[in-house]
C-alpha cells in the first residue's frame, strides 16, 4: 500500500498542528461557533446527541495492521474500547472529548492516518471496491487511482467551501463493488474497443432526499487527465451548485436541472483550459503510484494451496464459512477472505478494542499485515493462502468474527440511528438486533440466499437504503418511529433505486414484515433465482397482497 | 478593518471599492477601475473586463460561499495581474487557501487579530495540486 514520504508526513502533521490551534482558539472563545464547527468538520469531528464523534479517514478503505492496532489503542484511551466502519469505508469513534482531538490527530498522524475532510462541504474519502488488486474479475487495480485523486483533493484550496459534501468513488472490475453509480462522481475503469483503459465518468449520482443513479457525463477519460477533468467538474460546481438550500446543493441537482448534456458541455469547455497543463499527470507520476500496489510476495501456487476436502469433512462449519465468506482471488492457491462485522452481539459495523488487536494479529500472521474496510461495514483479509484457510477460521472464532453470514440477511448495512446520530428520526439498531434474534437460524438465511437489507433512520440515507435489495427507512409520524420499506434497489452494476412498498410499518412489525417478505419470494421463486431477480420479474403485487392484505392494484 | 496586502499589514491603500461590477458594466468601463463582485455576478463578463481594472474586490458574504475562491483563480489563469482584495467575512483560518487561489489582499473582519492571521500564510508548507501561486504538487518540485 501507499507508504508516506516526508510530505505526506508533514502535511498531516503540520494539519495537527492547525487544528490543534483552531481548538485552542475556540475553547479560549476566539472563533464563533459556526464557523468552528466548520473547522471541525473538515477534520471529521460532529457534535452527535450524547456525545462528539470523529470519523477517521481510511482512504478507500486500505489500511495495514499497525495502524488498526492505533485505532485500538486510540479506542482504550479516548473512546469507550470499540470503533464503527461506514459505508464510505471510514472509521468511526462514538466518545471522544473535543478537548482530546488534537491529540487523537496527532497519534493517527504518527501512523499515518488523519480525518482530514471525512466531514463538511469539501472532498471526501474516495472509496472503492474491497477487492481492489485482487479479485479475478478487475480490469484494472483502481487503488493507485484512488491514491491520486486522494491527493489532489487534501487540502485543495479552491473546493473547500463547497455547496455541499462531494463524494467520489471508482470502480475498476466487471462488477461494481463500490456503488459508484450514487456517488457524486463514479468513475469507472475500463477497456474500450481499441484496447486502451481509461475512465467512464458518471457525475450526479446520490442518496438521501432524492436518490438518483448517476448519469454518463464521459464516456472515455484517457487517464493521464484524470485529475484535470474531475477538476473541471469540480470549479463548474462550486460555481454553478445551489446555495440557497442546503438539501439542494448537490451536483445531482445541478445536473438535473440543466441536464447532462448542458453540464457535459460546461465541464468540457473549462476541461478544454485544463487539459494538457500542469494538472496532466506524468507517466512517471503514475507508474510511481502504481509501484506501491505491486502485490506483496505470493507464494508459488503449490505451497499456497492445500486440498481442503478433509478439513470441509472434519469440520463443516469450516465448509460453510469458506463457501460463504471467501472469494476467488486471481492469484492461483489464494483465496479473499470477508470477515463479516455482523455477529448477533453487537451493532453492524461495530468492532471491539480486543477485536481490532485480533485483526491486525490475523493480517500480520496470514495477509501480508494488510486489511481492508468495505462498505456495506465489513472488514477483508485480501490475501489468504488456501493452507492457512483453516487456522485462520479457528482465530476468527476466537475474536467472535467468524460468523458465515456474508451476503446473507443478517449481512446488513445499519447506520447507527437514533442511539446515537443526532440527524435521525428512527432507532435502528433495535432493528438489527430483533432481525438476528428472529432469523438466527443460518440455514434459513442460506436457504435465502444473496440478499441486501440496509437500514437507514433517517432520509439521509447513510444506511443506503435506497439501493437495499429490501431497505428500510425510519421515519418519525405523529411522535411514533415507523419504518417504510421499499424493494428492489441495487448498488452493483445493474443499479437501481429501490420502490416504496406501502404504507409505514410500526417498529414491533418490522420483522414480521421481513419475514413475510421472504415468505414469497420462497414461495414464487424459480430454480437460483436470487431475490432481487424474482422482484424484478413479479414486481410488487404479491408482496403488496402479502404484507397489506390488499388485493387492489393501486399504491397503498 | 485591517487590510493585509502581500502578506503584510497595509497602512496605506486605496479603499474598498463600493461600486459593484454589474454598475461598472452598465456605467461604461472607463468610470472607474476598482469593483467589488461576488459569486452571483458575471463571471465571464469579469474575466473579459479585468485587465481594465486595477482592483477586483471578491465579496464573502458568510465564509460558506466557497465561490469567491473558483472566481479568483480563474481571474489569475485569465492572466490578470492587478489586485484580488478579498472582503467580507475574511479570517485567517481561511487566509492560506485565500492566498494560494491568487488573492493578495484581505481585509479583515473586526474580530481577527493581525499577528495570529500573519503566522497562518504558509501555516501548510505541502501542496498536493497546482494552484494559483504556482507552488506544487510539493513531491514533483
Amino acid at each position: 500500500m501507499y507508504a508516506y514520504n516526508q510530505y505526506d508526513q508533514a502535511l498531516v502533521d503540520q494539519r495537527v498542528d492547525q487544528y490543534r490551534d483552531q481548538t485552542r482558539r475556540y475553547l479560549a472563545g476566539e472563533i464563533p461557533e459556526d464557523e468552528f464547527r466548520i473547522l471541525r468538520l473538515m477534520n471529521g469531528l460532529y457534535i452527535q446527541r450524547l456525545a462528539p464523534m470523529l470519523r477517521v479517514a481510511i482512504p478507500y478503505g486500505l489500511m495495514k495492521s499497525q495502524q488498526m492496532r492505533s485505532l485500538a489503542e486510540i479506542s482504550r484511551v479516548y473512546d469507550k474500547g470499540y470503533g464503527h466502519f461506514t459505508t464510505r469505508q471510514n472509521m468511526q469513534f462514538n466518545w471522544p472529548t473535543l478537548e482530546s482531538v488534537p491529540d487523537i490527530l496527532g497519534d493517527l498522524a504518527k501512523v499515518q492516518m488523519h480525518a482530514i475532510q471525512t466531514s463538511g462541504a469539501c472532498i471526501r474519502n474516495t472509496t472503492t471496491d474491497p477487492f481492489a488488486g485482487v479479485s479475478a474479475d478487475e480490469i484494472e487495480d483502481t487503488r493507485p487511482w484512488c491514491e491520486l485523486i486522494r491527493q489532489w483533493s487534501s487540502l485543495h484550496p479552491e473546493f473547500a467551501y463547497l455547496p455541499r459534501k462531494f463524494k467520489i468513488a471508482v470502480s475498476g472490475s466487471a462488477s461494481d463493488r463500490a456503488a459508484s453509480q450514487v456517488h457524486d462522481i463514479g468513475l469507472h475503469l475500463y477497456r474500450n474497443d481499441a484496447g486502451e483503459v481509461g475512465f467512464e465518468v458518471l457525475v450526479g449520482g446520490g442518496l438521501g432526499r432524492t436518490p438518483v443513479i448517476g448519469k454518463t457525463v464521459k464516456k472515455f477519460l484517457e487517464p493521464q487527465e484524470l485529475l484535470s477533468y474531475l477538476e473541471a467538474v469540480l470549479r463548474v460546481y462550486n460555481l454553478n451548485g445551489r446555495r440557497d438550500n442546503k438539501y439542494k446543493a448537490r451536483i445531482k441537482i445541478l445536473v438535473n436541472a440543466l441536464g447532462v448534456d448542458t453540464f457535459g458541455n460546461m465541464v468540457e469547455a473549462e476541461w478544454e483550459q485544463l487539459k494538457g497543463g500542469d494538472l496532466r499527470l506524468p507517466w512517471s507520476e503514475i507508474d510511481r503510484v502504481k509501484g506501491f500496489f505491486t502485490g506483496p510476495d505470493y507464494l508459488a501456487v503449490e505451497h499456497a494451496q492445500n486440498d481442503l476436502a478433509d478439513a470441509f469433512v472434519q469440520h463443516p462449519q469450516f465448509a460453510t464459512w469458506y463457501r460463504q465468506n471467501t472469494r476467488d482471488h486471481k492469484q492461483g492457491g489464494y483465496r479473499i477472505v470477508v470477515v463479516a462485522l455482523k455477529n448477533q452481539l453487537q451493532a453492524p459495523g461495530d468492532v471491539s478494542h480486543q477485536q481490532m488487536d485480533g485483526m491486525a494479529a490475523l493480517a500480520d500472521e496470514f495477509s501480508f499485515g494488510e486489511l481492508r474496510s468495505t462498505h456495506d461495514q465489513n472488514l477483508v483479509l485480501a490475501d489468504v493462502a488456501q493452507r492457512d484457510l483453516l487456522a485462520l477460521w479457528f482465530k476468527l472464532q476466537d475474536i467472535d468474527l467468524a460468523r458465515a453470514n456474508v451476503g446473507t440477511l443478517t449481512d446488513m448495512i445499519n447506520c447507527p440511528g437514533l442511539d446515537f446520530c443526532s440527524l435521525a428520526n428512527a432507532e435502528t439498531l433495535v432493528l438489527s438486533r430483533q432481525i438476528n434474534e428472529t432469523f438466527d437460524d443460518m440455514d434459513y438465511q442460506y436457504d435465502i440466499g444473496d440478499i441486501q437489507l440496509k437500514i437507514s433512520g433517517c432520509i439521509n440515507a447513510c444506511g443506503h437504503h435506497h439501493v437495499g435489495h429490501i431497505g428500510v427507512l425510519g421515519v418519525e409520524k405523529g411522535g411514533k418511529q415507523v419504518y417504510q420499506f421499499t424493494l428492489g434497489g441495487s448498488a452493483s452494476k445493474d443499479a437501481s433505486l429501490g420502490k416504496t412498498l406501502g404504507r409505514s410499518i410500526e417498529q414491533d412489525q418490522v420483522v414480521v414484515v421481513i419475514g413475510q417478505i421472504l415468505d414469497v419470494y420462497v414461495e414464487l421463486r424459480e430454480t437460483d433465482e436470487t431475490f432481487l431477480q424474482l422482484v424484478r420479474r413479479v414486481g410488487f403485487a404479491p408482496f403488496k397482497e402479502r404484507v397489506y392484505g390488499t388485493h387492489q392494484r393501486s399504491a397503498a | 478593518m485591517a487590510l493585509i496586502k502581500d502578506q503584510q499589514l497595509s497602512l496605506e491603500h486605496a479603499a474598498t471599492p463600493e461600486l459593484r461590477f454589474s454598475d461598472w458594466l452598465s456605467d461604461g468601463p472607463n468610470s472607474a477601475d476598482a469593483v467589488l463582485a461576488n459569486g452571483d455576478d458575471d463571471l465571464p463578463s469579469l474575466l473579459t473586463h479585468a485587465s481594465k481594472l486595477s482592483m477586483i474586490a471578491l465579496e464573502f458574504d458568510t465564509f460558506a460561499d466557497g465561490r469567491g475562491f473558483s472566481m479568483a483563480r480563474m481571474l489569475r489563469r485569465a492572466g490578470y495581474q492587478g489586485e484580488i482584495r478579498a472582503v467580507g467575512d475574511v479570517a485567517m483560518d481561511r487566509i492560506d487557501f485565500m492566498q494560494r487561489v491568487g488573492f493578495n489582499a484581505f481585509e479583515l473582519r473586526d474580530d481577527q487579530d493581525v499577528t495570529q492571521v500573519l503566522s497562518k500564510f504558509g501555516e501548510v508548507t505541502v501542496h498536493f495540486q497546482p494552484s494559483a501561486d504556482g507552488k506544487g504538487p510539493s513531491y514533483m518540485a
